[in-house]
């Protein structure tokens, strides 16, 4: 069930082995939590700042960003009106959970409360 | 106003991989390329420190036009690569502080004051990478079978009535939350174990399923800062945790080594990025 995708170098003669590249592994590492954290292009250059750039990626392409594997400043409510909406579903799967959780106990109450069961039910 | 009047039609930026004490030789460094649209790899002095830099062309790495590149995938796979690269070619002599992709400086003198700057910051990350690389450690619970042969067989031959139907499709339901509920304490065992291995370990954000094209959910995606001297025992580990049968409810993947990028975020406190586990 292991899927070990690495190599071993000898630690001396290469600390850092190539790593074969699963991209998704690549960007969370290189792009972190955004494009551009450090440097003057936040400030000086351009005068944006990171969340600016993300949400103008964000803005630019939501589709291609995806497909390429980026898709973690959706879920952020900062950048995303789909954010807003995550945390809508995120809502209606507790609710679900609820009413799932709600329904099991109902199921598994006495029979005598079955006739209100059913009319739940329906 | 500007720093740089009279420039040449062409504007640079400067291009910043990685920080390191170390620096890589010249002809190790000519012999990697980084961004193919820039000049060569070079050493910049910073204090103390040393980056590994490239000039790059405004044009293609200025807001707009990276903004637009970046939102192609060919185009951002390829600049993830050339930075990783250059990031490999400054590690090769010792421990870096690797930036992230696009940090980007009007010119070397801006550059190198980001740098003496945080110097303090960035010699105690140095101090706490080196010799140690990062593993990734991701776990997906294992798919049922989505059918409604999952788990219960014994309500199936019961009747058509809506009651039977009822009872099936919460059977059916609770063996779905006792799966996610199993596969994530498996994946917090797995962590766990994991971690008596490493220096530090931080956790990235799940993938979504859209992303990692399963239909089951991500239930863990980590990161381990491991000592180059540990890391045998950190892959056995691994091996040992993840042989057969011993967690039923996720499938797990390993990438490494890789250079400590998920521990050495310079701009956010070294402490918090750097949370050591156990002593």
């Amino acid at each position: 069930m292991t899927d070990l995708d690495h190599r071993y170098a000898a630690p001396d003669t290469q600390p850092y082995a190539p790593v074969t590249g699963n991209l998704a592994d690549l960007l969370e590492r290189v792009l972190d939590k955004g494009i551009v954290i450090a440097g003057d292009i936040k400030i000086d250059l351009l005068d944006i700042e990171l969340l600016t750039i993300r949400l103008r990626l964000f803005i630019a392409s939501v589709d291609t960003a995806k497909k390429a594997g980026i898709d973690w400043w959706e879920t952020d409510p900062a950048l995303s009106s789909r954010a807003a909406r995550d945390a809508l579903a995120e809502e209606n799967a507790r609710l679900r959970a609820r009413l799932d959780a709600l329904e099991d106990a109902l199921e598994e109450a006495p029979r005598e409360d079955a006739e209100d069961t059913r009319e739940v039910a329906r | 106003m500007s720093e740089c009047p009279a420039g040449p039609a062409t504007v640079d930026l400067v291009c910043a991989f990685a920080v390191t004490r170390t620096p890589p030789d010249g002809a190790a460094l000519a012999a990697v390329t980084g961004h193919e649209e820039g000049g060569p790899l070079r050493v910049l002095r910073a204090g103390g420190l040393c980056l590994v830099v490239q000039d790059v062309p405004a044009a293609l790495f200025d807001e707009d036009a990276l903004a637009e590149r970046l939102n192609r995938p060919d185009d951002l796979e390829r600049c993830a690569r050339a930075h990783h690269r250059g990031v490999e070619a400054a590690a090769a002599r010792g421990p870096v502080v690797p930036l992230p992709m696009a940090t980007l400086y009007r010119g070397d003198r801006s550059a190198e004051r980001a740098v003496t700057g945080r110097e303090a910051v960035l010699d105690e990350l140095l101090d706490r990478l080196r010799d140690r690389t990062e593993w990734a450690v991701k776990a997906h619970a294992v798919e049922g079978p989505d059918g409604p042969a999952a788990g219960s067989g014994a309500h199936r031959d019961r009747g058509a009535g809506g009651r039977d139907y009822l009872s099936r499709v919460s059977a059916r339901r609770r063996d779905r939350r006792g799966g996610h509920a199993k596969a994530l304490a498996e994946a917090e065992k797995l962590d766990a174990e994991l971690r008596r291995y490493a220096v530090a370990a931080t956790r990235h954000r799940p993938q979504s399923e859209r992303l990692t094209g399963r239909r089951s959910p991500q239930v863990l995606n980590a990161a381990y800062l491991v000592e180059n001297a540990e890391s045998a025992a950190f892959t056995r580990a691994l091996a040992r945790l993840t042989a057969d049968g011993r967690l039923t409810a996720v499938e797990v993947g390993a990438s490494g080594p890789w250079i400590p990028y998920s521990f050495a975020r310079w701009d956010e406190e070294p402490g918090r990025t750097l949370r050591e586990v156990g002593a």
